[in-house]
């Protein structure tokens, strides 16, 4: 019973993880009809600039916005240096998925490179801990969570309250429709590929400072859990996406505890393939999205 | 030395992704997990018990095989792999999100086995792995090695001439360019597919035994999902779907630029960074040919079909076509060509098509509820009603694009309703679609050749034996799609790229291709929307030509003058049901019809 909750609050710590990730790729793939792989490439990217400024002394939060940024301004450059064009030139499916992988290769043997392939590790102190009711949990992965559902929130703002949410809705659900009604469709895609950047940043931080040694594989690793979640709550869809990484974080760490660590991608894989099987449209909701990936 | 042995095992392993992205249009982005399988199998079965070596590394079986025996194993093993992997095609998933869960197989699997260090040695990898010619001495056995692969690719690019230079290549092509075109003449798309992982999980087995073999020890860092990139960037910058193109591609990409680079003078000192950019330089190279030449540096070859002696020009565009020609030329079997004077229902033969009680939901919309209708033999069957009646819906349940949730559908007194769309298609239940779909990168006379059934050149017997068995069934094929597009007017487009053709040619080319599926039923959706008035009396003359030559055609259409022209018989479909059947004359003066139309 106690490895069962302990192993729960870890669940829900690394689900608020994979929902912070998950929510950006999916609104990346309702928006524009790319499945972005470069997306881990990014929180790579992002987990390696929270570790040099960790170095240059600076707070691991203030490192995590930092990041953040950084990487919203490259996901925005991808998007309009390289998938829009492509997208717009009609290059197929699976053309446009090969040049994201690639993208993605660069991106991690450039910090190869530069940082090698040694594995790091922020070396931050686990800090207090907090427990109650059986649980317990770091104060840095309280504030994680804290942080995750500031966003959430927040974004559920964006998308419900604000004239640019409706039009990212909009063009979502229809992307040609939505410009003959005058919605600006590639300034409102810039922009959605800015604000999933900046999730996909804070992500690759907080999975930083989660783990405790990483190398530059973490991001392509933790994709299975993104991915899983995503298609677990329907691809497309933001709320899907944030439930279904609670989801996948909760079953794969708490199978992990009671077989083998080892396994947990495996885990995090299994569900994806099971979901895939069974109802390939997503558990919680069939958006016109996902839709969009199956037949029949 | 080295360099030609990896050149030989990638080309291999090129080669046979090729066969499967190039050629089938799959993105297997786990291919390099079918090439370690291969290779830890290899080893598995050649190593002895890990006790015997001292149990230095631990894995499984270790079973101390002999080599040949060894490497037979493997590649059965390997095969029933690539059909596993091939499973999560079954889903008809699009193709890239299909991609990514290969790509997240190919991550995982190397993660997993790097971890679980009772199955492979985990991360650390299995060494001293026997050379398949251990019995050659040391110094003689490097080149023996090369001639070694230099055979296997010399082998390999014969099988792979058997396997996608006759038909079954031009059946796998039409499947990349449209999997539901090809369904709808009749190509099993999951049966093609699965071969095609079976030959492509064989190569990639061959590639990963000989180099296993060679290097002597495998670990799960000679196979991450990068590798299978760099095999894709050396078919993309070669040329997809042509081999000859993919061996350059090899020269160029893996080895030059991720092997070679580490010999320049530059790099002596840092071999990590040469490899570190070699990878830069491939992502690089990658996307520009994704960009800038899609092709590759030798595109894929556009086979020509020499005229078989007749002048193109001769042919009257629409001209008055007789009867008997066209029922020679879609090859109708002769009790269907029986005068149609004799009465068709009074001589006992059952209905062309026969619906009882079709139902279709689509969450809480019954989209066709209870709908029954037949169609009798020989003659044009409209079907008319309100958008958003099921019409389209219910040709679909028809030629089996959809599974209905209730009722039946007989075709000449045979129940079809469980049989799978292709399976109705080689019936002779041929489907044309609203918007046309042709295979863009096949040549128009391709496009007719691919539909035609029961080709011997696609069996597995053609691919064995070769092409003697089915050079007599091709030239014939050849005949008939010459006399169809000379019928059509369309002789002079014979060996263009079916895309660009233009609407109407596309819309022609659409229709001649279901005749050479030999129809038995014609299903028509819409034909006549958006086309040229020339043209669509064209091809009203051909509907009435093919129904006087015995065809049976069920005709979805909107122009209600073109229903009335051509259909003896007209159902009046509304919200998922039948609402009306009868002559168009008649229909017009019924009230429920005209309800229909009017409100909706």
């Amino acid at each position: 019973m106690r490895l069962l909750i302990e192993s729960l609050g870890f669940g829900i710590a690394s689900g608020a993880i994979i929902a912070l990730g998950a929510v950006g790729f999916t609104v990346q793939f309702g928006i524009s009809n790319v499945l972005n792989i470069t997306y881990g490439a990014l929180m790579t990217l992002a987990a390696y600039l929270g570790y040099a400024l960790l170095g240059a002394g600076v707070n691991v939060w203030v490192a995590m916005a930092v990041a953040a940024a950084a990487i919203a301004i490259a996901s925005a450059l991808l998007n309009r240096g390289l998938i829009a064009p492509l997208v717009r030139r009609g290059t197929g499916f699976v053309g446009v998925v090969i040049v994201t992988v690639s993208a993605g290769i660069i991106i991690q043997y450039c910090i190869v490179a530069i940082a090698g392939a040694d594995t790091i590790s922020y070396g931050q102190q686990a800090g207090s801990t907090v427990s109650g009711a059986g649980f317990v949990f770091t104060t840095s992965q309280l504030v994680i969570i804290a942080i995750t559902v500031a966003v959430m929130l927040a974004l559920h703002l964006l998308l419900t309250r604000t004239q640019l949410g409706r039009a990212m809705r909009a063009t979502s659900a229809n992307p040609v429709v939505a410009r003959s009604c005058g919605i600006r469709t590639d300034r409102v895609t810039d922009l959605a590929w800015l604000i999933t950047g900046a999730l996909c940043g804070a992500a690759g931080v907080a999975l930083a400072i989660s783990t405790v040694t990483f190398d530059f594989t973490i991001g392509p690793t933790f994709l299975i859990y993104m991915i899983a979640a995503a298609v677990l709550g329907g691809i497309g869809q933001p709320y899907g996406a944030m439930l279904g990484g609670l989801v996948v974080g909760v079953v794969s760490q708490v199978a992990a505890a009671y077989t083998s660590p080892a396994y947990q991608d495996a885990y995090a894989f299994a569900v994806l393939v099971l979901v895939l099987m069974l109802r390939p449209r997503g558990l919680f909701a069939s958006g016109a999205a996902a839709r969009r990936l199956t037949r029949a | 030395m080295v360099l030609l042995v990896y050149l030989g095992t990638d080309l291999l392993a090129a080669w046979g992704l090729n066969l499967e992205f190039g050629v089938a249009g799959v993105a297997n982005f786990a291919y390099i997990v079918l090439v370690a399988a291969r290779a830890y199998l290899y080893a598995a079965f050649t190593l002895g018990p890990p006790a015997a070596s001292g149990s230095f590394q631990q894995y499984i079986i270790g079973a101390r095989l002999p080599v040949a025996l060894a490497i037979i194993l493997a590649a059965l093993i390997c095969g029933a792999l690539g059909c596993l992997i091939g499973v999560t095609g079954l889903k008809r998933l699009r193709a890239d999100y299909q991609a990514m869960v290969m790509l997240v197989i190919s991550i995982l699997a190397t993660t997993v086995v790097g971890a679980d260090s009772g199955l492979f040695n985990g991360n650390l990898g299995l060494s001293l792995i026997p050379n398949p010619l251990a019995s050659l001495g040391d110094a003689s056995r490097g080149w023996w090695y090369v001639a070694l692969v230099a055979a296997a690719c010399l082998a390999g690019w014969l099988a792979l001439r058997r396997f996608t230079g006759g038909p079954l290549g031009r059946a796998l092509r039409a499947m990349r360019e449209d999997e539901d075109a090809a369904t709808a003449v009749g190509k099993n798309v999951v049966g093609l597919r699965l071969a095609v992982q079976a030959a492509g999980g064989a190569y990639a087995g061959l590639s990963g035994a000989l180099l296993a073999g060679f290097i002597g020890g495998w670990s799960p860092s000679s196979w991450e999902y990068v590798e299978t990139l760099a095999l894709l960037t050396a078919i993309i910058v070669g040329g997809i779907g042509n081999d000859a193109g993919v061996a350059v591609g090899v020269v160029i990409v893996p080895v030059l630029i991720l092997q070679g680079a580490q010999f320049l003078p530059q790099f002596q000192s840092s071999p990590e960074l040469a490899s570190d950019l070699g990878w830069i330089v491939l992502g690089l190279l990658t996307i520009a040919f994704v960009f800038a030449r899609p092709q590759g540096l030798v595109a894929e070859r556009r086979p020509r079909h020499a005229p078989a002696g007749q002048d193109a020009a001769q042919a009257p565009p629409g001209g008055a076509r007789p009867a008997s020609t066209v029922a020679a030329l879609i090859a109708l079997p002769r009790p269907a060509a029986a005068p149609k004077a004799a009465g068709a229902a009074a001589s006992g033969r059952p209905a062309a098509l026969s619906v009882e009680g079709l139902v279709k939901r689509f969450g809480g919309v019954r989209a066709v509820d209870g709908a029954t209708f037949e169609a009798e033999p020989g003659e044009i069957t409209g079907l008319i009603g309100p958008n958003g009646a099921g019409k389209s819906t219910a040709l679909a349940l028809i030629s089996g694009f959809l599974r209905p949730d209730g009722g039946r559908v007989r075709v000449e007194g045979r129940d079809v309703t469980a049989l799978p769309a292709h399976r109705r298609a080689r019936l002779g239940i041929v489907r044309i679609f609203q918007l046309p779909r042709e295979f863009g990168a096949l040549t128009t006379i391709e496009n007719l050749l691919v539909a035609a059934p029961r080709q011997r050149g696609e069996s597995a017997a053609g691919v064995l034996a070769g092409r003697w068995l089915w050079r007599r069934q091709e030239e014939e094929l050849v005949e008939r799609a010459t006399a169809l597009l000379t019928l059509f007017g369309m002789a002079g487009k014979r060996d263009e790229r079916a895309g660009r053709l233009s609407g109407g040619q596309k819309r022609l080319l659409e229709v001649m291709r279901a005749l050479m599926a030999q129809p038995r039923l014609l299903l028509l959706d819409e034909p006549m929307a958006g086309l040229a008035p020339a043209l669509a009396e064209q091809l009203e003359e051909a509907c009435l030509a093919l129904a006087g030559a015995g065809l049976s055609i069920l005709l979805v259409e909107h122009e209600l003058r073109a229903v009335e022209r051509l259909c003896a018989k007209v159902v009046v479909m509304a919200q998922g049901t039948v609402i009306s059947q009868g002559r168009m004359a008649e229909l017009r003066t019924r009230k429920e019809v005209q309800d229909a139309y009017v409100v909706g």
